[in-house]
């Protein structure tokens, strides 16, 4: 129920009421605005309630257009009292530049009394300087009382509506007849214009909400048809298109840089004449055309994504492009590059065709009639028509084309991955069918591989068998031949440790007679130095001659004749020539040295015999003498006994007799002559035991004496013994033939009438020391003197060889064998002693024998 | 006329045994010598037909003893025998290149020496 404005004949209730009605207004307003949330709702309740509040003819919500034309969108009219303006349209210069101005910074409300032809103005807000709230009255402008007049209304009361700090509209009250507003109309008419505005605000919100989920569900709906498997992009544009309001439109992806997929929906512009000139871009998509780039480079758009033409006729574009999409009826044209992550992988371009425009006019207006000038006399309703206008794409476009590429993007992105799968699968799927293929035919090779590896590998393994037999054979080979290496090194080593070693002289020659090699004997018996002796002629070097002194002739030299014959040659009686001229006498074999059936050399083996030669003379020396004195006896007996037994000396038995004699005394010698040699040798080998045992020095000296005093008494020498008692550890036979052999000998050679004396004494190891010092005696030294011949200092080393008898003859007459002192040292070395003589010629000899004491002997064997 | 026979050797019993021999089965005088020196001597004075000279001797050997009596023209052509107890082959190769009448090697038969003796005599 519309408020009702009460009479103006009441009086204080009058007020009070008109408060209340005031209060009620506002509350119910308010509530009725918080009713609903649509706006044409709230304003077709404000205006009809503001009405009845006022009581006046008309109350209209009069909105501006961008242009400053304005539509009134919500009225309410008494009947039959002003005419409905709801729907119509008034143009920008009703309401001028600089009122809606006054309107929009300072809020300016007026009343305008066209009777009184005044008009009261009340800002809400200062303009900076100064704040009124009270209504001003002045006269109005004459063209406004005219405009108003034209109208029919005599009052009016005006209120702006702001959207913020934006002019949004203007609330209106008309009356027909004169009518006075009071200020407290007019701050009711001014709280219903705030909850407009709120109002406003709210409905606004609403919208971009709505705006807002009608988006979302767009990109949802468009996300959902990219997000099936088939990537549903023809109603995805369809959906895009239908958001967007086109009549048509585009989607270019760049799945393939070569094969770009096109999806298209309505009018389509055909690809410039101009651009099909070229063939290798007439088959090119309008997107993918240089032109089209070039033209989206250096064209603004909205963060670089979307490119928005709302009017082709005024855009600045390739006009062949324009003359194109015109064609196509095309006049509006949005752009949006898909891009993801920096890489544009398409477009999405949506036409919008031209549009008719209606709108109603209250009145119209003629530029031609001069009448215009003034304020307009009639408000006739009239209807324009304007056909061909383009549709402007508003920011909501430009926001949901922009969201909407996101999505586009990552399917096409998807799209793009799924169709790389998809190529990865079919080229995998190739690969793997030419794999199996492959494997077919490799197992195939892989059959006839492996029996030719079988029949390979059998006869590798003959052949191994056979490799491995020879590798035996050859280790066989190789480690016999190492051992014959090794014994070839042994045997050569043991040739070099031999030819070092040996005492002969070895030497070898080539065929020419140079020295090939020498061992150390034979540069040492030559008198050279080994590496003297290499490389030298052997003939030049090393004199050779016969043994005579007579030196070969080349020809005849024997080792000559071993490298010319092959013939091996040995010689023991040459002479070969010492580096210091002198010679010597050799025995040396040459022979031979074959190599290959051939004579490469010679190897002649020599020693020095001088040594043996002057031993081998001594043994015939030796033997010479043996035989002399055993032929000696034995030829007086053969002689004798040849006598008689020849019976010539039957005549004359006093020569028988003497034969007798001789041949006896003769066989004694002959006898006493083998004893002593057998003797000899027995001692010198060591066949001859001495039975050793306790015995005393002084007994063994008597007893030595009493031997040989008859043979002393037939001589008339005088023999002394001056005995010394001491224990000896020996055989006293043996020392006894001793002691007798040397007295024997000096009875020999002693004078008649002079004297053998046999002493003895203690001796101990220093020589120096006398029987009183303290140092212990370990030796007795025996001495038998004579006075006789004496022997030759140069005899008196050799005095104890055999045979070495100074006087032959004298010994021999006097029953010496020539051997008794060789005798004599032998005993006295099987007893640890010592023998040996000083002399002094025609003065007498002392023979001395050192026997060691017993208690030293004892002492000895007891350690 | 009786030969005469000079014995060099310095063992008395050979001496005796010998001469006793060459006395008793050829009837020839023998003359002796004990040393080399007497030997050369006795030689040179008595100029015996035949000289039995001992190789082995203490004061000068046989060899040396004949090489004196060929030096000494009135021993040079007296016949000397040599006694020798060295039976060595070699020896008896060296003794017979010397112009000796005979070499005889110790111990001898008697009788068979005077029959040599009696050859070169004869």
């Amino acid at each position: 129920m519309p408020f009702e404005h009460p009479s103006p004949s009441s009086s204080s209730s009058f007020l009070q009421g008109q408060q209340d009605s005031f209060a009620l207004l506002l509350h119910r307003m308010t509530h009725r605005i918080r009713q609903s949330l649509e706006l044409s709702e709230i304003l077709a309740t404000t205006v009809v309630e503001v009405r009845a509040f006022l009581n006046t003819d008309r109350v209209k919500i009069y909105c501006f257009q961008a242009d400053g034309s304005g539509e009134v969108i919500a009225e309410s009219i008494r009947e039959q009292r002003l005419p409905a303006l709801l729907g119509h349209n008034f143009p920008a210069e009703d309401i001028p530049e600089t009122a809606r101005e006054l309107f929009q910074k300072v809020r300016l409300r007026s009343i305008v009394d066209v009777a009184r032809q005044q008009i009261g103005v009340s800002p809400m807000v200062g303009d900076g300087t100064q704040v009124n709230h009270d209504l001003e009255f002045r006269p109005v402008d004459p063209c406004h009382i005219e405009y108003l007049t034209a109208m029919g209304v005599q009052s009016s009361l005006v209120v702006p509506i702001l959207d913020g700090e934006h002019l949004w509209g203007l609330l209106v009250s008309h009356h027909s007849v004169p009518r006075p507003v009071d200020e407290q109309e007019l701050q009711v008419v001014q709280l219903v214009a705030d909850q407009v505005s709120i109002a406003i605000a709210q409905s606004n919100l609403l919208q971009q909400t709505r705006q807002r989920a009608v988006q979302e569900a767009t990109i949802n709906r468009v996300t959902a048809l990219l997000h099936t498997p088939e990537m549903q992009f023809q109603a995805a544009l369809e959906q895009a298109v239908s958001a967007l309001q086109g009549c048509g439109g585009r989607l270019s992806l760049k799945l393939h840089a070569d094969q770009p997929q096109i999806f298209t929906l309505g009018a389509q512009p055909a690809l410039p004449e101009t651009w099909q000139s070229d063939p290798l871009l007439s088959s090119l998509p309008l997107e993918h055309h240089p032109h089209w780039q070039t033209w989206l480079d250096l064209e603004e758009s909205a963060n670089d994504c979307v490119w928005a033409v709302t009017d082709l006729y005024r855009a600045v574009m390739p006009s062949d492009l324009v003359l194109a999409l015109l064609e196509a009826e095309i006049r509006g044209i949005l752009i949006v590059r898909l891009q993801y992550r920096q890489e544009t992988l398409g477009y999405l371009s949506i036409f919008r065709q031209e549009i008719d425009v209606e709108r109603i006019w209250a009145g119209r207006i003629d530029a031609n009639d001069p009448r215009q000038q003034r304020p307009r006399q009639s408000f006739e309703t009239w209807r324009e028509l304007k056909k061909g206008q383009a549709n402007p794409w508003t920011q909501a476009d430009l926001e949901l084309a922009q969201a909407l590429s996101h999505p586009i993007a990552v399917a096409i992105h998807q799209r793009t991955l799924y169709q790389q799968v998809c190529t990865l699968n079919s080229n995998l799927e190739q690969d793997i069918q030419r794999r199996k293929q492959a494997e077919r035919k490799i197992s195939a090779l892989n059959a006839k591989l492996e029996q030719r590896v079988l029949a390979r590998t059998n006869e590798l393994q003959q052949a191994n068998q056979e490799l491995r037999w020879q590798i035996a054979e050859r280790e066989r080979v190789i480690a016999e031949r190492q051992q014959a290496e090794a014994l070839l090194d042994r045997l050569s080593h043991q040739n070099e440790l031999i030819l070092n070693s040996a005492g002969e002289g070895i030497y070898g020659l080539d065929l020419q007679g140079k020295i090939t090699f020498a061992n150390p004997a034979a540069a040492r018996i030559l008198g050279y130095e080994v590496e003297e002796l290499i490389g030298q002629w052997m003939y030049g070097l090393l004199k050779h001659s016969k043994s005579d002194g007579s030196p070969y002739l080349l020809a005849e030299n024997p080792i000559c004749l071993t490298l010319q014959t092959g013939v091996m040659q040995h010689r023991s009686d040459d002479r070969f020539c010492h580096r210091d001229g002198s010679t010597f006498p050799v025995e040396y074999v040459s022979s031979p040295i074959h190599e290959q059936n051939k004579i490469v050399g010679a190897v002649v083996l020599f020693k020095d015999i001088t040594l043996r030669q002057q031993v081998e003379q001594m043994k015939d020396e030796f033997v010479s003498i043996v035989s002399h004195e055993l032929r000696t006896p034995l030829t007086s007996i053969r002689s004798t006994l040849g006598l008689l037994s020849s019976g010539w000396l039957n005549s004359y038995p006093e020569k028988s007799q003497r034969m007798l004699e001789i041949a006896f005394s003769n066989t004694n010698r002959l006898v006493r002559l083998i004893n002593d040699v057998l003797d000899i040798e027995r001692i010198k080998f060591g066949k001859v035991t001495m039975e050793k045992r306790l015995c005393n020095a002084a007994d063994l000296m008597l007893q030595s004496v009493d031997t040989m005093r008859a043979m002393a008494e037939k001589a008339e020498v005088t023999l002394n013994v001056t005995p010394l008692s001491a224990n000896l550890w020996a055989d006293p036979d043996r020392i006894i033939q001793t002691f007798t052999n040397l007295l024997s000998n000096a009875i020999k050679f002693s004078p008649p009438h002079s004297a053998v004396h046999l002493s003895a004494e203690f001796l101990s190891d220093s020589a120096s020391s006398s029987p009183e010092s303290s140092v212990p005696l370990t030796y007795i030294r025996f001495c038998v003197q004579d006075q006789g011949i004496g022997i030759p200092a140069d005899k008196l080393d050799t005095i104890f060889d055999r045979f070495q008898q100074i006087d032959s003859s004298t010994s021999r007459s006097q029953g010496g064998t020539g051997l008794g002192l060789t005798i004599c040292r032998g005993i006295v070395q099987q007893h640890d002693g010592q023998v040996w003589v000083t002399s002094q010629i025609g003065q007498g000899s002392c023979f001395y024998v050192t026997l060691p004491l017993a208690d030293h002997e004892q002492t000895h064997l007891d350690h | 006329m009786n030969k005469r026979i000079l014995i060099i050797d310095d063992e008395p019993d050979i001496r005796e045994a010998t001469q006793v021999c060459l006395e008793l089965a050829k009837g020839w005088e023998v003359l002796t010598a004990g040393s080399s020196a007497e030997g050369i001597e006795k030689a040179a004075a008595e100029q015996p037909d035949v000289v039995l000279l001992d190789v082995m001797m203490p004061d000068m050997d046989g060899l040396a003893t004949f090489q004196q009596m060929q030096a000494n023209p009135s021993t040079r052509n007296i016949p000397v025998i040599l006694l020798t107890a060295k039976a060595q082959p070699a020896d008896r190769r060296h003794y017979l290149q010397l112009e000796v009448a005979a070499v005889i090697t110790k111990p001898y038969d008697p009788l068979t020496l005077a029959d040599q003796i009696a050859e070169i005599l004869d």
